[in-house]
């Protein structure tokens, strides 16, 4: 199986990029264009800087595309954290993480809301350790999930008086 | 005088002393760790902040700002691993000197000269900002439009390893701010009927995202790669230079000083260069420079009094015209528009107490950095011991917290967590992050100074260059994006001998 040289990655890497930018700026700048009214009096209105910028990343996302695609043989910054000896971590479970601490955060979120900080912050610590880091050490999932959570409320609720919510379904502290 | 006692008992009051000492706790703890640095300590802490009181809000900042420079230093002395992009060049010889088993003293000379560094800068930066701030009232909406144009392209410019996608990077904070309702003429842009979108997306929320989310990812990711913890180091302490050994480098302290200062007050180089070329400059100028790279006191005064002179440095443009010159000092600038303070030069009629509290709450945030370590330097070496991806569960907390409690609003929680793997993706595709962040923080002024400008001359948009100051403002902007296309362009058709990075721009600002 080939590898690719680092230049490769880069350059994949920048097409990639580039190609979402590229959709990316179109979209923002219909979206402003059909959306977003022109405004009224004289000067600017409320349209044009974001017509402007979205304008703007569409050349600069062509300008990177073409730079990407014009750049084969060209030696460019191997990337520090992809050195040969490196085990990489890519493709589905790469994204399994990513979506996980997506998914994380966002449940803490909620369920702050609805069971409060205390039951929050202890699910989350607890989930995240044992099902998205993967550790099984008990001892070491409960103690932190604790341990974090008491430190947490100390800090935030009782020395800096910040609002620590208390939840809908049930109130605890 | 009476300004200054009056400030003197608003900074000096036990909470506003506890809160910048637990900010440059902080900032030190998360400086020392490699891997966390200082800017996201300081977006964890902007939302804490939000429930205090001015002076303490401002003062747990810049004890977060101050601490976070100077703890770099410790895992680059002990383990030869920089915390901080800043600490990179005391590796050399810093580490050097723990291998001779010097650390102790290495540690306490790195700590004498970042205290130095710093108060140097902010004599300074006392003296110069003045000046600065008289100079920018001076200033309609076309020049000061033309002042952030050109804040905005040096940093675009000059901190990143790629033009392109700094341009890149500083568009798309531009655009992220001009989301939500249009506060000159009251219409909706982009929120697509939602009421939530309507007040945009919040500063501190994308702070978080931009900088703390990516770090979870990616410390989760060096755990899966079983990455092994740094080990090695034993029982240390700090053990300050003497007066006599101080003596002996006071000019090269002073000057290096000085040259930190002067590098932090340009927007968008910050202290990776501000140490580097120290080091340079006292290498040049050793009467041994042979010890360099073997142990030499003098390469780990000269980078770390630099580095620390930077954050001075930084202030100026800040505080002046209202420009941060880096991540840390972006989200400064944010802490101090939450509670009410606009830098410029306004700031400085219709605050002049609150400039006089900053200027204490540095000194005492010099001052706890220097207890802090010397006291509790065995702690954080078992705290470097603390694998990452357990700091990160913590951190998770941090976000999830930090970004409920700004406006305690779920949906704060939900951007983060999509702005954040959103900007993971930005890290992988190798665009900076801080044009970003600088985007979203100088879009509003920029948006509105433009419009204001416009509409005071009519439409006429012969306004941005036909006054002093726009043409210079405009022609410095553009000699920064040219010397870059030059470069560039000279870079892309000369082969390169080495795949070193050029700079640590992007790592740093995780």
């Amino acid at each position: 199986m080939s590898r690719l040289s680092p230049e490769q990655r880069e350059k994949r890497r920048d097409l990639i990029f580039g190609s979402l930018l590229l959709a990316f700026s179109v979209v923002w700048t219909g979206t402003v264009y059909f959306t977003v009214p022109v405004g009224r009096g004289v000067g600017v209105g409320p349209q044009a800087f974001p017509l402007y910028l979205g304008a703007s990343l569409i050349g600069l996302s062509a300008l990177l595309l073409l730079n990407a695609w014009f750049a084969k043989g060209q030696a460019m910054d191997v990337p520090d954290d992809e050195e040969p000896d490196m085990v990489p971590i890519a493709g589905w479970p790469l994204a399994r993480l990513i979506v996980s601490v997506c998914l994380v955060i966002m449940a803490y979120g909620y369920l702050m809301q609805s069971a409060g900080f205390v039951i929050a912050t202890m699910l989350v610590v607890a989930f995240t350790l044992w099902v998205v880091v993967g550790v099984r050490r008990p001892v070491l999932v409960v103690g932190m999930s604790v341990g974090i959570t008491a430190v947490s409320w100390l800090v935030f609720g009782q020395i800096l008086g910040a609002y620590i919510p208390r939840g809908t379904w049930i109130s605890l502290f | 005088m009476e300004l200054l006692f009056s400030a003197a008992t608003v900074a000096l009051a036990p909470g506003a002393l506890l809160a910048v000492f637990l900010g440059s706790l902080l900032g030190v703890i998360f400086g020392a760790i490699p891997g966390l640095t200082f800017t996201v300590a300081m977006a964890l802490v902007v939302p804490v902040s939000f429930s205090l009181e001015t002076a303490p809000a401002i003062g747990m900042l810049l004890g977060t700002y101050i601490g976070g420079m100077t703890g770099g230093s410790v895992s680059a002395i002990l383990l030869g691993i920089p915390g901080t992009p800043s600490a990179a060049a005391t590796v050399m010889d810093g580490y050097a000197l723990t291998k001779r088993g010097k650390a102790s003293l290495a540690l306490g000379t790195a700590v004498a000269a970042s205290a130095f560094g710093g108060l140097v800068s902010l004599i300074v930066m006392i003296v110069s900002v003045d000046i600065v701030a008289k100079l920018a009232l001076h200033f309609g909406p076309a020049e000061t439009f033309a002042l952030l144009l050109f804040g905005l392209s040096t940093i675009c410019g000059l901190s990143q390893r790629s033009l392109l996608k700094g341009l890149v990077a500083g568009v798309l904070g531009l655009m992220i701010m001009t989301i939500g309702v249009d506060e000159m003429e009251g219409v909706r842009r982009l929120t697509f009927g939602t009421v939530t979108l309507q007040q945009g997306i919040n500063l501190l929320v994308a702070m978080i995202a931009l900088f703390a989310v990516p770090h979870v990812i990616d410390a989760f990711v060096k755990y899966y790669r079983s990455d092994t913890p740094p080990d090695g180091v034993s029982d240390v302490r700090v053990e300050l230079p003497t007066l006599r050994d101080l003596g002996k480098t006071f000019w090269l302290m002073l000057r290096c000083s000085l040259l930190g200062t002067g590098i932090g007050a340009i927007p968008g180089t910050g202290g990776p260069i501000a140490a580097f070329l120290a080091y340079a400059h006292a290498r040049k100028v050793s009467r041994e420079p042979e010890k360099f790279g073997r142990g030499s006191m003098e390469g780990v005064v000269a980078p770390e009094s630099a580095n620390n002179a930077v954050t001075g440095g930084t202030m100026i443009p800040l505080l002046s015209l209202g420009i941060p010159g880096d991540p840390g000092t972006a989200i400064l600038l944010s802490g101090l528009l939450i509670h009410g303070l606009t830098p410029g030069p306004m700031l400085f009629i219709q605050h002049p107490g609150e400039i006089y509290q900053i200027y204490l709450a540095i000194i005492v945030s010099y001052l706890c950095v220097v207890a802090i370590q010397l006291v509790g330097i065995r702690f954080f070496v078992q705290l470097l011991r603390v694998p990452a991806h357990l700091l990160a569960v913590g951190i998770i907390v941090m976000c999830g917290y930090g970004s409920f409690s700004i406006r305690n609003s779920v949906f704060d929680v939900y951007t983060v967590a999509i702005l954040g793997v959103l900007a993971y993706g930005l890290i992988k595709a190798r665009i900076p992050l801080t044009p970003i962040i600088l985007g979203i923080v100088l879009g509003p002024s920029l948006e509105r100074e433009f419009r204001t400008a416009l509409i005071l001359s009519g439409g006429d948009a012969s306004v941005f260059w036909t006054s002093a100051p726009t043409i210079i403002f405009m022609g410095l902007a553009v000699v920064v994006i040219g010397t870059q296309v030059v470069r560039s362009v000279h870079a892309t058709f000369t082969p390169k001998k080495s795949g070193i990075s050029r700079d640590a721009s992007v790592k740093s600002e995780k």
